[in-house]
């Protein structure tokens, strides 16, 4: 079945609207979507989006986290050998991250980093027949805002399409959410977020709030957020009281 | 929003169907689909990592666990855990995920005819929720052919059964809609073969339909 | 050159060999392997038969017991068929439990013998609801090159066709059981099903009877049993996706051939008779 923009897609659909394009423009096919001789065919069951100038991908469900290069992902230490950590991503292979991937660490100034850390890095290494492999610092040596995750805050876990609504651009939850809490977050896109408030209440609040945002309509997140507003204004006076 | 709306056009030809995707928190991916009477409920994980002696080095290995509603996997099963393993793996693009392993498992909620069927379609929908890379989805569509008029029955349900001369399961690629795989019981002719062959890949359309709305709805709600 | 070629790109290897028109072994898209079918030569058994397809050898016999049929079926016997595949016959299998694929084999052949009717289980009653047979048919693979499910219904249907069971006499007033192995009777077959097997490769490329080399490198499997001019299963568990043309091409191809194994099997079964005469 042939299919457009904005479209539900189910894999084996062709994608119309490129197969007729003329102009020489250069056409990119994000996740989802493959070429096979000169029909792009959609492997994903979602919705098919189109960004200027020619992207095209398929937004679709998903909870496994398949790794990619120069995404940002939350991971847990889980091994320490001589010279690299094992992290655990979630995905279908540990990731590996150099002692020497941190901001001012030398042979002799290792980072100090236990099993069982969390820390929020960088995927630099990232293909289907390799181990993936991450840094916590950029291309300058900075370590910005990568690097290790503070144990009082909250890990939980969440789908991957989520985490993409979170962390776009035009989603208003964390704008909102700001204006009456402060709170550090971390969303790795692998479907790991870490929240850390003020109080554990707060921290809570935000937790739910971002889980609650995956099946609200982006006009809805603004009332949801006042909602958690009240609520956390209710339980802290009860305990004050 | 209810299926009852999406199931009407079909209900004429096959059993109604029903569905409800991500319903186990735990899998990827995972899908409880009800044709008619018949229910199974399938999880899949993937891609995970594959065990050392399992793993193949350039594409994902494909495991299938098919349990029974009561007492443990029989030898029966294992031809069905089979049939579920090869019909998925035509369409799982395997190269996407070298040496990792995507793990289906099935289990029967209640049989009451066509469970190969239902069990096909119900690995298919799971897939798709899970995000696994496929060239194509599929469906599978039982038949029948009575014992006394030689009719054919489109998804017979076990009382129809007990009537069944030979009764046939096809599973269909959504591309072509050529044969997947085939799964045949009884003594038929060759003329009876391609006659239901046909019926079956005329009602497997309503089958993709249903897939298609199914991603619809959700695909709403997200 | 041939072999190294195989050894490091089995798959190219056998692509130029079909783009080429021929297969490895030297044979045409849709020709069989030569098939030996040698009878009664396991004097232990009740009855057994050795059956070859090309290089693929599969030694089956039978062993008829008595026993007390199931309550709730007492007046039919059981057959119990089982497919032994040892690390002997083919590098693939390690010694252990059965693997998969032998128990899929397994189910497969009940299925065929039960859909093809070729066998009332009733004939196998001695009193109802007291003695029946049991007939333990057991399938031992020796060489495993490919086709093992035709080979496997070859050769049990050959060791069925000349299975004799002693005449057996149950008194009921007293319970017992008299045996009499003098003299033997021959166990009825209602049909003689025919089982053939193709693999299918890219493009739609249908290729006959294939080698484990074939099988283990091919997109799809099919297997066609005829029983008569009947057909009695069509077995393809998924693999790529093939046209109904597909479908009638092996279909014809398949009933020429049933009649070929079909007229070897009974001339193999004359021939015992004859020696039994002569005798």
């Amino acid at each position: 079945m042939e299919v457009s923009v904005g479209d539900v897609v189910m894999p084996g659909d062709t994608v119309k609207d490129i197969t007729t394009i003329t102009k020489k423009e250069t056409i990119i096919l994000g996740p989802g979507l493959r070429r096979e001789a000169d029909t792009v065919y959609a492997y994903k069951a979602g919705v098919l989006r189109k960004t200027e100038p020619a992207v095209y991908y398929v937004d679709s469900y998903q909870k496994r986290y398949v790794p990619n290069r120069g995404e940002h992902v939350v991971g847990i230490v889980t091994q320490k050998s001589s010279d690299i950590f094992k992290v655990d991503i979630g995905a279908s292979e540990q990731a590996s991250l150099s002692y020497l991937a941190f901001e001012g660490a030398t042979k002799k100034n290792r980072p100090d980093i236990q099993v069982g850390d969390l820390v929020f890095a960088k995927l630099l290494v990232a293909s289907k027949d390799m181990e993936p492999e991450l840094v916590c610092v950029d291309s300058h040596g900075k370590e910005k805002k990568l690097g290790i995750l503070s144990s009082d805050g909250m890990l939980f876990t969440c789908s991957l399409s989520l985490i993409r609504k979170i962390l776009n651009r035009n989603s208003p939850l964390f704008n909102m959410l700001a204006r009456s809490q402060a709170f550090e977050v971390a969303a790795g896109m692998n479907g790991r977020v870490w929240v850390k408030a003020r109080t554990i209440q707060e921290t809570i609040a935000i937790a739910t709030a971002i889980l609650a945002a995956e099946y609200a309509p982006l006009s809805g997140i603004k009332k949801l957020c006042s909602d958690i507003e009240k609520t956390l204004l209710l339980t802290q006076s009860g305990n004050v009281e | 929003m209810d299926t009852s709306e999406e199931t009407s056009q079909s209900e004429y030809i096959l059993r109604p169907m029903n569905c409800e995707l991500n319903q186990l928190s735990m899998p990827d991916g995972s899908a409880m689909l009800m044709q008619g009477n018949t229910a199974v409920i399938a999880g899949i994980y993937g891609p995970v990592e594959a065990k050392p002696q399992k793993m193949i080095y350039d594409k994902a290995s494909i495991e299938v666990s098919y349990s029974p509603i009561k007492g443990p996997t029989k030898v029966d099963d294992r031809m069905t855990e089979m049939y579920i393993k090869e019909t998925c793996e035509a369409a799982i693009i395997v190269t996407f995920h070298p040496a990792s392993a995507i793990c289906i498992n099935v289990q029967e909620l209640e049989d009451s005819g066509g469970m190969l069927g239902c069990t096909i379609n119900a690995a298919c929908l799971a897939l798709i929720n899970a995000g696994i890379p496929m060239k194509f989805t599929f469906a599978a569509v039982n038949c029948m052919i009575q014992e006394d008029n030689e009719d054919i029955i489109l998804d017979p349900d076990s009382i129809q059964l007990q009537e069944a001369k030979a009764e046939f399961t096809f599973a269909f690629d959504s591309m072509d809609k050529n044969v997947i795989c085939c799964y045949t019981t009884g003594c038929f002719t060759e003329t009876e073969f391609l006659k239901a062959m046909d019926r079956c890949k005329q009602a497997s359309q309503y089958v993709f339909d249903f897939y298609r709305n199914l991603v619809k709805k959700y695909a709403n709600v997200i | 050159m041939d072999s190294q070629y195989k050894i490091i790109h089995p798959v190219k290897y056998l692509q130029d060999h079909l783009a080429q028109d021929v297969r490895p072994d030297g044979r045409q898209f849709l020709s069989f392997r030569s098939i030996s079918v040698n009878i009664s030569s396991i004097t232990h058994a009740d009855s057994s038969a050795i059956f070859k397809i090309g290089n693929t050898t599969i030694v089956c016999g039978i062993k008829a017991e008595l026993a007390a049929p199931k309550a709730e079926s007492p007046e039919y016997g059981y057959i119990v068929p089982n497919i032994e595949l040892p690390p002997l016959c083919s590098p693939k299998f390690r010694p252990g439990p059965p693997s998969d694929q032998a128990q899929v084999v397994v189910k497969l052949i009940e299925n065929i013998l039960r859909n093809s009717a070729a066998i009332d289980l009733k004939d196998l009653c001695v009193f109802k609801g007291k003695l029946v047979w049991v007939l333990y048919c057991d399938l031992m693979c020796i060489n495993y090159d490919g086709s093992i499910i035709d080979a496997c219904i070859g050769a049990l249907t050959a060791t069925l066709n000349t299975l004799t069971l002693p005449e057996t006499l149950y008194n009921i007033e007293t319970g017992s059981v008299s045996v009499n192995y003098t003299k033997r009777l021959k166990f009825p077959i209602k049909a003689l099903p025919v089982s053939v097997s193709f693999a299918i490769f890219n493009d739609q490329l249908l290729i006959a009877d294939p080698t484990d080399d074939e099988e283990s490198l091919c997109l799809g499997r099919l297997t066609i049993v005829m029983n008569e001019d009947k057909i009695c299963c069509i077995h393809k568990p998924g693999g790529i996706p093939i046209s109904q043309d597909l479908f009638l091409r092996s279909l014809t191809k398949c009933k020429k051939r049933a009649e070929l194994i079909r007229s070897l099997i009974d001339a193999a079964v004359s021939t015992i008779k004859q020696e039994h005469l002569n005798e």
